[in-house]
């Protein structure tokens, strides 16, 4: 017997992303196995390295008060409710968690640590405004008119999968109809220069899971979920897209930024995903990585699938598709949980790219090369990110 | 589901009051003081948190590369634990939370960030700041080091973000998903900070001169961490101060409304005003809503001054002014419609 009122479901997905506007282009793009990584020089003089950007960005009436991740948001959410059908109060009163870690720093310039009085008075104020990471909530809600509870969450490259699962306690909470939930962060020369003094950034197209990788490579974008119980969202007729069975948050509590060598606490995130959602490790049949191409990261996360998933019948499969269009840091985790979800809807597991030399594990099915097609019932997607925080998302198919 | 109210079982400061456990002493009154840590072009005042060494109130606490945020995040979580008398040691660090709301982040190292990429280019920044520079870095710092593997999460919330981590912290406990949250709200004063509100009008002329506060429009900048342990129920040996009932928050929408379906017939004891202030027309508005025997602790200017994330302060400050227990609501509007109402039983 389904709990319907304690069952979170999926109702609406929107994408902007390196690809274009919306989950069809991105998943027809990743089909093809096409890749968006480019040379940054062509953005950024003088920056020599790879970055994804986003060309589509539509543009606004106002655009001085939002910032480009702003933009962003406010594009994947328009994408999230085009098809919405509900009655105008659902969505009034509806809650919204966006995640960013770049923010409003898009809009900020060095010169304001020369003088920051004189570079508000030159029409910094105006740009400061977007800098508070809740304006990318706030913002999402202007555009559409939401007046329920909104923040955001701001923990660095977890941000975007932890969005969607306190959205899901949101509403198990009854604060809301309706959560729209996700990430939003846009290419900046902050983050940008940050990563590169960390020597963390591949200048070549990264290779996750690579023997030979060398890093990441930082993309822009931003994904938004529509959120409910199966309670409402079968009582106003939405179409389910997928069911959200499990989720968990913990913290490795080892390094501000390296993960925990032997991937100890994703692996424990995963497991508590899999009992929330009374999921044995053999049903799981995909698993969307965080996969960011950095050598500690990669072989952390391996250690962490071979931990959470031993004892299962065969290989778990993994690829990252950061591969495609980079590490999009704070919307990361919201994009890859509608890449999850449109590996299950398409009964496609996208392979990592450029994998010619996968870590040695028996129990990891690397997915390179072609794309496989098989029935995806159940998938996970996994994010972590600086400070120890991790993630895990499991999505299931609706029962007929 | 845990249908037991999740209780505050500690309190710890990092405020213009000083480093502290538990409550702040009635006695102690507050002036804005002079800001002296960059130069002004004459007088400007804020409440400020008094330089001190963190070690000397948690041994072994090492701050020196961090942002303020950070470190005062961390003296305010450990004295918060000190206050609860918790013993980590016998509980299973993977089900302790961490919670921390801000405004605005690690703006001071946020700015040195920028500093150096001004000064060197943005290919001579500093590898060691660049971390230091993310929203969760304190939220991470309190977590490494406690060893607590629980949940880390680092929110915003316009005007309200401090009332939302406390939600979704009780949230973490009813759902079972945690024992324990340790949560924190906080936020740093900096030139850019100050200089920001100064430039957009938004201070009160108290800022500028040695008068008293005044009830013209504006308000005087704040800064500092409050930390609250939260637990899932009464521990044995615990001394609770308050319980943590229904609550809930909007952008906008009808407060009144919102704040009568969240009481039911339940008429509070108590009313906490958070911000902006006790003056302001929405606040008087929502008084309409109570009985006038409830006894009213109107937003206090030095929670005020933290923006966002001065909810914590603001219970803290009526939690040491309370005569008694009782049924409180702590209520805060804001000047753009928006509201968050939150239940709480004080013990």
């Amino acid at each position: 017997m389904i709990d319907a009122r304690n069952t979170i479901v999926v109702t609406g997905i929107g994408v902007i992303s390196p690809y274009g506007i919306g989950l069809s282009v991105l998943r027809d793009g990743m089909l093809r196995g096409q890749c968006c990584l480019n040379p940054a020089e062509e953005l950024y003089p003088g920056f020599h390295g790879t970055v994804a950007a986003v060309g589509a960005l539509p543009s606004l009436t106002e655009v001085d008060r939002y910032s480009r991740t702003d933009r962003l948001a406010m594009a994947a959410a328009r994408d999230a409710v085009a098809d919405f059908t509900g009655s105008g109060s659902i969505l009034r009163e509806s809650g919204i968690v966006m995640a960013s870690t770049v923010a409003g720093l898009t809009e900020i310039d060095p010169e304001i640590s020369q003088g920051p009085a004189a570079w508000y008075q030159n029409g910094g104020l105006t740009r400061a405004a977007s800098y508070p990471v809740s304006r990318v909530a706030a913002s999402v809600g202007e555009q559409l008119g939401i007046l329920g509870p909104a923040c955001a969450v701001s923990v660095a490259c977890a941000s975007g999968a932890m969005a969607i699962a306190l959205a899901a306690n949101m509403l198990l909470d009854d604060a809301a109809p309706m959560v729209l939930a996700g990430g939003s962060d846009a290419l900046c020369p902050f983050t940008l220069s940050g990563f590169n003094s960390l020597q963390a950034l591949d200048p070549e197209p990264c290779r996750p899971f690579d023997q030979n990788r060398n890093g990441l490579n930082i993309g822009e974008g931003a994904a938004v979920l529509v959120l409910e119980t199966l309670d409402h969202a079968t009582r106003r007729d939405a179409t389910i897209l997928v069911v959200l069975r499990g989720w968990a948050m913990t913290n490795d509590a080892s390094h501000p930024t390296a993960p925990q060598k032997d991937g100890i606490g994703l692996a424990l995130c995963i497991q508590r995903a899999l009992e929330m959602a009374a999921c044995g490790v053999d049903e799981v049949g995909y698993v969307n990585a965080h996969g960011t191409g950095t050598p500690l990261n990669d072989i952390a996360e391996t250690h962490a699938y071979e931990s959470a998933f031993q004892g299962r019948s065969r290989p778990i499969p993994v690829s990252s598709t950061k591969s495609y269009f980079g590490h999009c840091l704070g919307a990361a985790g919201a994009l890859e949980a509608a890449i999850t979800i449109s590996a299950m809807q398409n009964s496609a597991l996208y392979p990592t790219l450029r994998l010619t030399n996968p870590i040695e594990s028996d129990q990891v099915d690397w997915l390179r090369g072609e794309l496989r097609r098989q029935p995806l019932p159940m998938a996970m997607s996994v994010s972590a990110g600086f400070g120890g925080s991790n993630t895990a998302l499991l999505f299931g198919r609706p029962r007929a | 589901m845990n249908t037991t109210l999740p209780v505050i079982t500690g309190i710890g400061s990092v405020t213009p009051y000083g480093p502290l456990a538990g409550l702040i002493p009635t006695e102690a009154s507050l002036q804005p003081s002079a800001i002296t840590a960059w130069s002004t072009p004459g007088l400007r005042r804020a409440f400020l948190v008094e330089p001190f060494r963190p070690a000397n109130i948690v041994p072994g606490l090492k701050t020196r590369r961090l942002d303020s945020l950070s470190a005062w995040a961390l003296v305010a979580a450990s004295l918060a634990l000190r206050d609860a008398g918790v013993d980590l040691n016998l509980m299973d660090r993977s089900r302790i939370a961490v919670f921390f709301a801000t405004g605005l982040g690690c703006v001071e190292l946020t700015m040195a960030f920028y500093q150096s990429a001004a000064a060197n280019g943005w290919a001579g920044t500093d590898p060691i700041t660049f971390p230091e520079t993310l929203s969760n870095a304190p939220a991470g710092h309190v977590a490494l080091f406690h060893d607590l593997r629980g949940p880390n999460v680092t929110i915003g919330s316009k005007s309200f973000a401090a009332e939302s981590a406390l939600l979704q912290a009780a949230s973490l406990l009813r759902h079972g998903q945690a024992d324990m949250a340790i949560v924190l709200a906080g936020d740093t004063l900096t030139q850019a900070v100050y200089e920001w509100y100064e430039v957009a009008q938004l201070l009160d002329p108290a800022c500028f001169s040695q008068e008293p506060l005044s009830s013209a429009p504006g308000f005087v900048p704040s800064e500092g961490v409050v930390a609250m342990v939260l637990e899932a129920a009464d521990r044995p040996a615990s001394r609770p101060y308050a319980a943590l009932g229904a609550g809930r928050w909007a952008t906008g929408g009808d407060a009144s409304a919102g704040v009568r379906q969240l009481l039911g017939d339940l008429q509070p004891d108590f009313i906490i005003y958070s911000a902006p202030s006790a003056s302001s027309s929405s606040t008087c508005s929502a008084r309409d809503l109570f009985d006038e025997r409830a006894t009213i602790f109107p937003a206090q200017t030095v929670a005020a001054g933290m923006g966002d994330s001065g909810g914590l302060l603001h219970i803290l400050m009526a939690l040491s002014k309370r005569p008694g227990s009782g049924q409180a609501l702590l209520l805060g509007t804001s000047a753009h419609g928006g509201y968050a109402a939150l239940r709480l039983e004080l013990r």
